[in-house]
């Protein structure tokens, strides 16, 4: 009796709350089942498959032989993906903030990198690397123009350095961090660099202590998309790539395809490393954005 | 914070801004090294564009000739030989598809999210953005079975696969939008005697027009550009545009009809993001002019 | 797994799925029990077929093979009240890899019908029940090819067993710049040589590229003096026997090739990119069907030839095949036997067409029809598949390809 004084009231404020849950829930459950569809049954399926319990041919037996079935291949793409991922974001970053600062400062030079990184972002990835293998072959168009013969030409296409691949990422991604990091620029910006400005603070410094500062947590929030993208993405690193050694992306889609009946359970092992390292590295995205004083 | 729609509203500000403020006129080096970084930028973003310009219309384009030897449409006939249009139809069907079911999909989480009615929300949310950290491959390889055993025809397991890895988008989109989106309007609404559907399609929807606009423009982008969920889980029932682009940059001697098919691949969404900029330029002037959120009975949140 | 025998795996799988009936085990069991789709006469198949439509999943990436399906092949199956649709596909193993899933699914009326396979990606899907088998004894056609002809009877070594009707044949074959490259060899072994005394400019696609795979089993028979030094069977003794001279020879080969060796090209295509480009004076195929208008359109220098050796190359023929978990297989078994019909194979094969080789067998047909082959214009870059197929060395059994591939990534590739 001493909790409910009125009870009447109560009970009428718990019911319309509960009602509104049951709303909201409504509201969700549309996307989150087809979100949770794909999720959980592409990382479970994946498990399923990469212990042996879904074999093509062959009894069903847990096993955890895909996973150690290609060791050597695995690290050595897990080394080669992350340093791929972390090249092209990196870049993309940095290019992606600078393209974001002028497309602020507005004027024509503003318009025109505003209106050609718009022109990048629709860009398929296949297309990208369809274009990008164009221009920086050995037979492509930059040999052609600068008149270099094939062999004095660095290998980017298909060579050891992944330039290629890294190039076609940062091309399209430092676009898309530029169009995400301006529009976060546009609405905040204006205000405090006036401000600033009027208070006598050079470029510079408004550069570093309002710019940087207020596009940080945009950065990273898109910087955390496109790690995350290239480390699992197939075709350009496939079309622009080596026979050895492979992107894990690569590697599982050769085992996925390869005529060996045994090699499906190992695709699905890479899958699922795959996707553990790329949650590992949102969770890391996210303890640092959340270490940034501008993210609430 | 009446205007927080950073995507509809133009991200340049106008020249008439800029120079008025006296303070934020730039000073020549600073001119200079602005000019010399956007030029670069401009160049970088540019410059892989340019061999595909040229080889759509090369006829004949031998090494080392810096241009093409024969120019000529010879590409693009080829391509449209090859069943480019209908490819191009099924891509932009496919496209438009994920964004009318990823975009009302997402708007109906987003709001609800934002009016902080759903139970768990961060683990709501987390769901609805994973598709992101998802790579697509290990979606496609897992869910092809599961879907090929539970009769799910191959078109729907495509729309199905892509709308979930659009929902993080629209989701996202569409949360920055009802962020800025004040209530107040729909309930001044309702009070005058609106009724639920008029309030949705004369009040609501007009308000958060611009944020739709965007986030069925990012839900078409997924469908549009996709590559390797049509060609596995689609199990070869829709030859998009990209997987045309895939058979052939397969094969030796493709480069102009691989190039036509690019333009035709980057063309459309284009338009579409020309279009996107315009209308949300103009709406927010257009529309919000009216009202001042002041005048709303219950004050400015 | 390759000792599992194909019965048994195939019922593991099916158990394994939770399914009973109509998977896989053709090898075992041609002509599955429990299937509507079985027909006693061609009539009945006819009949079945009206109306139905086809996929044809075949690899998209030459424009004549193209051209060919959907401008003459399809209007010629819609005649017959099929509708035959191509899928274009990347790789033949994407086609493979689809029957296979819906065969793990337990599927029967899939998005593939026929697939244009050959060598292993049609045994290792026999042996996963991939294939309808026991069909083509149906189809009339086949009354126009030589029912002896070996590269009708075994595919690499895998006994076709009515579970793919013969499409074309092909002939594995070098190509060079005959301005570039003066001193033609004239077998694999001076081929060899000429790469070493010309460094970088030789190199051959990765296996498991099927283009490469083939090259680095010429080579196997090369070092053997010639096919008969390999059992065309496999087995782990003579696997661990005869390869290390093979990947010896090319191990010493790798430092003169394009890059040093460094890497190598992905796949044929890349192979032929750097071949046009003039990276390398040295391209191969096994389709030399498209090499006419490659060289017309100045894709390919004009210096293009073809190289013959004495000791000869590997030949095959090419087929499609009828997936297992296929809905709409009468209509698939009308429109294989139709590109088996003299007019198709005939259309087929003239060089500004596509420029496949028949399989059919001149000796079964009319003059009439002979004279129509014999009217075929001759190719000013590709000899006449009589020249090309002359001392044509078999195919090792697919069971040998896997394992060399892998070896060769290991010992080759990875070092």
């Amino acid at each position: 009796m001493l909790t409910t004084p009125l009870p009447g009231a109560d009970a009428r404020a718990r019911q319309r709350a509960s009602r509104e849950r049951w709303v909201g829930l409504a509201m969700v459950a549309p996307a989150l089942a087809v979100a949770g569809v794909v999720v959980v049954g592409g990382i479970g399926m994946s498990v399923v498959q990469s212990v042996g319990l879904l074999p093509l041919v062959g009894e069903a037996r847990f096993t955890l032989d895909a996973y150690v079935a290609n060791g050597d291949e695995l690290l050595t793409g897990l080394a080669l993906s992350l340093g791929i991922a972390t090249a092209s974001t990196l870049l993309s970053s940095v290019i992606g903030l600078a393209a974001a600062v002028i497309i602020t400062q507005g004027r024509i030079t503003g318009r025109l990198v505003a209106g050609l990184s718009a022109v990048t972002i629709p860009v398929p990835h296949l297309v990208g690397a369809a274009a990008v293998g164009l221009l920086v072959a050995d037979s492509g168009l930059l040999p052609r123009w600068f008149g270099v013969e094939p062999g004095a030409w660095p290998d980017l296409v298909g060579g050891p350095w992944w330039v290629a691949v890294v190039l076609e990422y940062t091309w399209k991604e430092s676009a898309f961090i530029a169009l995400v990091v301006a529009g976060v620029l546009a609405t905040r910006v204006a205000r405090y660099d006036e401000t600033a400005a009027l208070l006598g603070a050079s470029r510079a410094r408004r550069l570093r202590h309002i710019v940087i500062p207020l596009a940080t947590p945009a950065v990273i929030v898109s910087a955390i998309i496109v790690f995350v993208y290239t480390f699992g993405s197939y075709e350009v690193a496939w079309l622009l790539g080596r026979p050895y050694p492979e992107p894990l992306p690569v590697l599982a889609f050769r085992l996925f395809n390869s005529i060996t009946l045994t090699s499906r359970p190992e695709a699905a092992a890479v899958a699922v490393i795959t996707t553990v390292v790329s949650l590992l590295a949102v969770a890391v995205g996210m303890a640092l954005l959340r270490r940034t004083p501008l993210w609430r | 914070m009446a205007m927080m729609i950073p995507y509809g509203q133009r991200i340049t500000p106008d020249d008439r801004t800029t120079t008025s403020r006296g303070l934020m006129r730039p000073r020549p080096g600073g001119r200079a090294l602005r000019v010399a970084v956007a030029t670069v930028l401009a160049l970088w973003f540019a410059l892989p564009l340019v061999p595909l310009l040229l080889w759509a219309v090369a006829n004949r384009w031998s090494f080392p000739a810096p241009l093409p030897t024969a120019w000529g449409v010879d590409g693009l006939v080829t391509a449209l030989e090859q069943g480019a249009a209908p490819a191009f139809g099924r891509s932009l069907l496919l496209g438009l598809a994920v964004a009318a079911i990823a975009t009302p999909l997402g708007a109906l989480a987003a709001r609800a999210l934002t009016r902080g009615i759903v139970p768990a929300p961060r683990l709501v949310s987390a769901l609805l953005l994973a598709p992101l950290a998802l790579p697509a491959f290990v979606a496609v390889m897992g869910l092809t079975v599961l879907l090929l055993r539970a009769r799910v025809p191959a078109t729907l397991a495509v729309l199905l696969l892509l709308v979930a890895a659009a929902l993080p988008y629209t989701v996202y989109t569409m949360r920055v939008a009802y962020a800025a989106h004040d209530l107040a309007y729909e309930e001044e609404a309702r009070t005058l005697g609106a009724s639920r559907l008029a309030v949705l399609v004369r009040v609501h929807l007009p308000l958060v027009a611009p944020g739709l606009a965007r986030a069925a423009f990012l839900a078409f982008l997924v469908g549009w550009s996709d590559y390797v969920v049509t060609v596995l889980v689609g199990g070869g029932s829709l030859v998009t545009l990209p997987l045309l682009v895939g058979s052939y940059a397969a094969g030796v001697g493709n480069e102009a009809i691989v190039a036509v098919l690019s333009l035709g691949a980057i063309v459309p969404p284009l338009v579409l993001l020309l279009a996107l900029g315009r209308f949300g330029r103009r709406y927010p002037t257009a529309r919000f002019t009216g009202p001042t959120p002041s005048r709303s009975p219950k004050g400015s949140p | 797994m390759h000792s599992t025998a194909p019965r048994r795996g195939a019922v593991a799988a099916a158990l394994a799925l939770g399914l009973v009936a109509p998977l896989a085990a053709c090898s075992a069991e041609p002509a599955s029990s429990a299937d509507a789709q079985q027909y006693a006469s061609w009539e009945e198949v006819l009949e079945a077929a009206d109306g139905q439509t086809v996929k044809l999943w075949m690899y998209g990436g030459d424009e004549q093979g193209n051209a060919y399906v959907n401008d003459v092949l399809v209007p010629a199956a819609a005649e017959l009240g099929v509708t035959l649709e191509q899928v274009p596909i990347a790789d033949t193993p994407d086609a493979l890899n689809r029957i296979l899933s819906e065969v793990q699914a337990g599927e029967t009326d899939g998005e593939v019908d026929l697939v244009w396979v050959n060598g292993n990606n049609f045994g290792t899907g026999k042996e996963a029940g991939a294939w309808e088998c026991g069909w083509t004894d149906l189809l009339p056609n086949m009354a126009l090819t030589d029912p002896d002809d070996p590269l009708l009877l075994n595919d690499f070594g895998t006994p076709v067993d009515g579970c793919e009707a013969p499409w074309h044949k092909a002939q594995f074959t070098f190509v060079y710049n005959s301005d570039t490259v003066t001193d033609v060899p004239t077998t694999l072994d001076e081929l060899l040589e000429w790469a070493k005394a010309n460094p970088g400019r030789f190199t051959y696609p990765a296996p498991p590229d099927f283009t490469g795979s083939v090259f680095v089993r010429e080579v196997l028979y090369s070092v053997h003096g010639g096919p008969d030094g390999v059992p065309l069977a496999y087995s782990e003794e003579d696997f661990a026997e005869l390869t290390p001279a093979l990947f010896e020879t090319l191990q010493e080969l790798e430092p003169y090739l394009w890059r040093e060796g460094t890497t190598y090209p992905q796949n044929s295509n890349e192979l032929n990119e750097l071949y046009a480009n003039g990276e390398v004076d040295f391209t191969m195929t096994y389709g030399p069907a498209t090499l006419t208008a490659l060289v017309e359109d100045g894709t390919y220098p004009a210096g293009t030839k073809v190289l013959t050796l004495e000791e000869g190359t590997v030949g095959n023929a090419s087929f499609l095949g009828l997936a297992s978990t296929s809905g709409s297989k009468a209509g698939a078994m009308v429109v294989a036997n139709l590109a088996l019909s003299v007019e198709q194979q005939v259309a087929k094969a003239q060089p500004d067409v596509w420029g496949q080789f028949t399989v059919l067998d001149l000796d079964q047909l009319s003059d009439e029809q002979r004279a129509q082959f014999e009217a075929l214009p001759e190719s000013p870059v590709v000899p006449s598949y009589d020249v090309l197929s002359e001392n044509a060395n078999p195919e090792l059994a697919s069971a040998w390809v896997t394992p060399i591939d892998e070896e060769w990534r290991r010992l080759v590739l990875t070092q």
